[in-house]
């Protein structure tokens, strides 16, 4: 079923396994702060994090010898941690669009000019 | 008997000094949780202090209060602590959220005595009689025996009552006033936090079967429903704090809900893997244990993208710096150090070491005791009067800005001194002397191991001066403020349209 | 007034929640009725109690390419052969002895507890025992009086007086024995028992 990780890869484990999650923060936040801030180099950055988590969940699976079942999980993790940030960013500004026009009202933004009545 | 009375009365009296007139009537009930899980937080210090000093100086308290009882009193002081900021919670919002008084207010007066007196009863036990012999007996009365869940039998059943009151004055009270989609998420979830906890309450001589059945209490409790209960009071509080919209909030609750318990239920497995449980168990927790710091990614992106439209204005700062440490610090704790040995190829060698000790102090502070101080925050500003608690506090605030500087520091310092500790006894204990008792000890005599344990001991130390702040911060903040608190209004108009409900 | 997509409204995601938690329970269930029983005393991954009447050894085996538990011919404890209901009693002794006495709190017990002293899972094949022939005499006195038969190789941790009776003790050390033949899917691995140390 599983093959344990060798003495001398036992610190590049986890290592690679906290890189997997700390990049997919960073590329997740970066994305958000992109499209939020509408930079485009902020997303080039986001993806540079993306493939430094490419390159951990690579590093991970090397070194804990994954093999059968477990590459497909490789295979989900790399494709759920590229695709869930962004779905993410779409459900915040999608919840979020009633707000935008409300926050026009609230004190906290911009002058109001949709206000609804 | 006129003593017990007479005491009875002193005690009821000590407490009525936290009463405000202008707090509802469960709101006056939930500073008293919050008095009593203050007390017990402290508890929980000390008492981790003494299980850490003896790390060190072995011989400190031995055949006195020996490590397993002080280990005993911390873990379960914490929990209790964390149950009690949670009932107090909710029972703070309940009357506001519901529209109406509460159902069985005095009820709920009782079961706070109640409950409390069984926690003082049960820790002197622990602290004076300590063990007994091995028969059913010292089960119902002295010491279940089993991690976290300890409480003797009678106190279990004692729990289990006082529960059901509190869940009656939920569901009662909701019933009767109006339900929404946070309180239909929070009477459910609570529904399940009961029952899993009756998944405990049983013996088996099989060991397989015991901690089998002793995981669904301990991981679905704070990898489940602990979690969604601190989305509810979370939502509620950013009603709240920064004006989100019920809308908003609420949609976010389901999201959490479907990604948590989507993960988190059968992350379960991740516990199956050694326990004598089959091996299908490696494939099903780590898969979902893998998703796991899903949610709380999503956590962290949707914070940001709040502090992005609603740059932090808030009614309460600390309150507001708490929950920012909360959404931090869960992420940390539960997703990136409970991601990094959730794996069964890495969790053969990590298992039952002091890795698993630093993930658990990160991720129960960052998830839970972060989220209760918040709220304890809140509660603060209430109490004194709805008062100012935005920026340009008396004495600049110092007071809680370095509680929550020297609590994180200290906590965080705990951490990374228990996983250099982990990594070093996976390795020579685990890897290289395959796990025998010689290979045990050989970890714990390595220099960096005996040199971790003393940082520990240190940043332990910070931990509790953090925590003495926080205690005096509580007490005098928004003490002779006059200004009143900010208001954020965009919540009002459909905090009075009755939304309709989840169990209607 | 409301522009949101169906898939971020509420209602969508209320559904979702409802049924992912649902699924998820659903499937959990049905994983813990067969797990129930395949881990059944007496199963093939967790042995019949009258398992300490026989030898118990841990060793490497190649074809599942990870450590399992071998049980071999006779070797009944204390020399005394027990039948099924016997075996379980003391067994059920040993058991509610560690829970009276919150081994939990200083042990792991299949590595799930505190880590102040070693993990208990195979703890009744430790070379720490040396010969097999002296072994449970040695537990016994170690678990009736721990601190004076206290090895504590330098750290000066040492295991406290629980006032565990002879009988208890007893108990304990079958349930020891007992444990240490469920097979823990190669959990602790590279571990060496006392039998291969005499080889
Ligand atoms: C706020 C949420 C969480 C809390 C409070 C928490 C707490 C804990 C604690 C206290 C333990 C040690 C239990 C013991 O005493 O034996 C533990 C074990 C464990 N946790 Fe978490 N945890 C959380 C979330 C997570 C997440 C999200 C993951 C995975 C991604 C995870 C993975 C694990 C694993 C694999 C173990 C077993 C360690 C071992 O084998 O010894 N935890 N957790
Ligand atoms: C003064 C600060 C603290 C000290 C000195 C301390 C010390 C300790 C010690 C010595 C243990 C036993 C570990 C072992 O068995 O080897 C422990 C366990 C534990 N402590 Fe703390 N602790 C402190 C604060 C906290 C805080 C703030 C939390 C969480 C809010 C916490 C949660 C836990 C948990 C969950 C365990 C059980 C871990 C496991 O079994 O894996 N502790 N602590
Ligand atoms: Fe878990």
């Amino acid at each position: 079923m599983i093959r344990p990780v060798e003495l001398h890869d036992f610190l590049l484990s986890f290592f690679a396994s906290a890189s997997i999650i700390v990049s997919g923060a960073c590329y997740a936040l970066l994305f958000a702060w992109a499209r939020l801030a509408g930079r485009r180099a902020v997303l080039a950055w986001a993806y540079a994090a993306y493939a430094l988590l490419a390159a951990s969940v690579w590093l991970l699976a090397e070194t804990a010898h994954f093999e059968g079942y477990w590459r497909v999980l490789t295979g989900a993790m790399l494709a759920g941690y590229f695709v869930a940030p962004r779905a993410v960013f779409r459900l915040c500004s999608a919840t979020h669009a009633a707000e935008h026009d409300e926050q026009t009202r609230s004190a906290i933004s911009r002058p109001s000019q949709e206000n609804p009545p | 008997m006129l003593n017990i009375a007479a005491l009875s009365g002193k005690i009821q009296e000590a407490f009525g000094a936290l009463d405000r007139h202008h707090l509802n009537g469960g709101q006056r009930l939930a500073v008293k949780y919050f008095a009593v899980a203050m007390i017990l937080f402290l508890a929980q210090l000390l008492f981790g202090l003494l299980a850490a000093i003896q790390f060190v100086w072995p011989g400190f308290l031995f055949d006195l209060v020996d490590f397993s009882v002080n280990r005993m009193v911390h873990i379960n002081a914490m929990v209790v602590w964390m149950l009690y900021g949670f009932i107090g919670s909710v029972y703070w919002f309940l009357e506001e959220e519901s529209g109406t008084e509460i159902v069985g207010l005095k009820w709920g007066e009782i079961a706070f005595y109640v409950l409390t007196g069984a926690v003082v009863i049960v820790v002197l036990v622990y602290l004076l009689i300590q063990t007994g012999p091995g028969n059913d007996a010292t089960r119902w009365l002295v010491n279940e025996g089993r991690e976290y869940i300890e409480a003797p039998r009678w106190a279990d059943i004692g729990i289990v009552t006082v529960m059901l009151v509190f869940f009656y004055n939920v569901a009662g009270t909701f019933a009767k006033g109006r339900w929404s989609g946070i309180s239909g998420v929070l009477t459910l979830d609570l529904v399940a936090l009961a029952g899993l906890y009756m998944a405990g309450m049983f013996y088996s001589t099989n060991v397989t079967v015991d901690q089998y059945w002793w995981w669904w209490v301990i991981h679905l409790w704070v990898e489940a429903t602990w979690e969604v209960l601190v989305g509810c009071i979370m939502a509620w509080s950013l009603m709240k704090l920064i004006g989100a919209r019920r809308r908003i909030v609420q949609t976010w609750l389901y999201i959490e809900v479907a990604l948590m318990f989507g993960s988190g239920i059968l992350g379960l497995g991740h516990h199956y893997f050694w326990i004598g449980t089959p091996d299908y168990w490696f494939t099903i927790g780590g898969f979902f244990s893998a998703l796991e710091p899903v949610p709380l990614v999503a956590m962290v992106v949707h914070s940001i993208y709040d502090a992005g439209v609603h740059r932090f204005r808030s009614t309460n700062h600390p309150a507001l710096g708490w929950i920012i440490a909360h959404t931090f610090g869960n992420f940390l704790g539960a997703g990136v150090w409970g991601f990094m040995h959730t794996l069964p190829q890495i969790n053969l060698y990590t298992h039952g070491t002091q890795w698993s000790a630093s993930h658990g102090h990160l991720s129960f502070f960052g998830a839970y005791a972060t989220i209760n101080i918040a709220f304890f925050y809140l509660a603060a500003q209430r109490w004194r009067g709805n008062v100012w608690m935005g920026g340009d506090l008396k004495d600049n605030g110092w007071k809680w800005k370095w509680s929550m500087i020297l609590l994180n520091l200290g906590v965080m310092g705990m951490t990374v001194a228990l996983l250099i500790a982990g990594y070093e006894q996976s390795f020579i204990e685990r890897a290289v002397e395959g796990s025998t008792w010689g290979g045990y000890f050989a970890a714990q005599n390595q220099p960096w191991f005996v040199q971790a344990m003393l940082w520990r001991l240190v940043f332990g130390v910070v931990t509790l001066a953090g925590a003495l702040l926080l205690t005096w911060d509580l007490l005098t903040i928004g003490a002779g403020e006059t200004r009143l608190a900010l208001v954020l209004e965009p919540e009002e108009e459909l905090a009075a349209e009755p939304t309709v409900a989840v169990a209607k | 007034m409301n522009h949101t997509p169906l898939w971020a409204s509420e209602s969508f995601w209320k559904k979702v929640a409802i049924w992912v938690t649902a699924g998820s329970f659903v499937l959990l269930i049905v994983l813990t009725f067969d797990s129930m029983s395949k881990v059944q005393a007496g199963s093939r991954r967790v042995p019949a109690y009258s398992v300490i009447n026989q030898k118990i050894d841990y060793r490497f085996d190649a074809q599942l390419n990870r450590y399992m538990p071998v049980i071999g011919g006779d070797e009944p404890l204390f020399d005394r052969p027990l039948s099924e209901a016997e075996a379980e009693a003391l067994v059920t002794l040993g058991k509610k002895t560690t829970q009276a006495k919150n081994c939990i709190n200083c042990h792991t017990i299949l590595g799930n507890g505190a880590y102040y002293a070693p993990d208990l899972t195979k703890s009744w094949l430790d070379p720490n025992w040396i010969d097999a022939g002296n072994r449970e005499n040695l537990m016994l006195a170690f678990l009736k009086n721990p601190p004076g038969n206290a090895r504590t190789y330098g750290t000066g941790r040492r295991m406290p007086h629980l006032g565990i009776t002879d009988e208890e003790a007893r108990g304990v050390i079958a349930f020891l024995k007992w444990m240490s033949a469920i097979d823990t899917n190669g959990f602790p691995h590279n571990f060496k028992t006392l039998y291969a140390q005499e080889e």
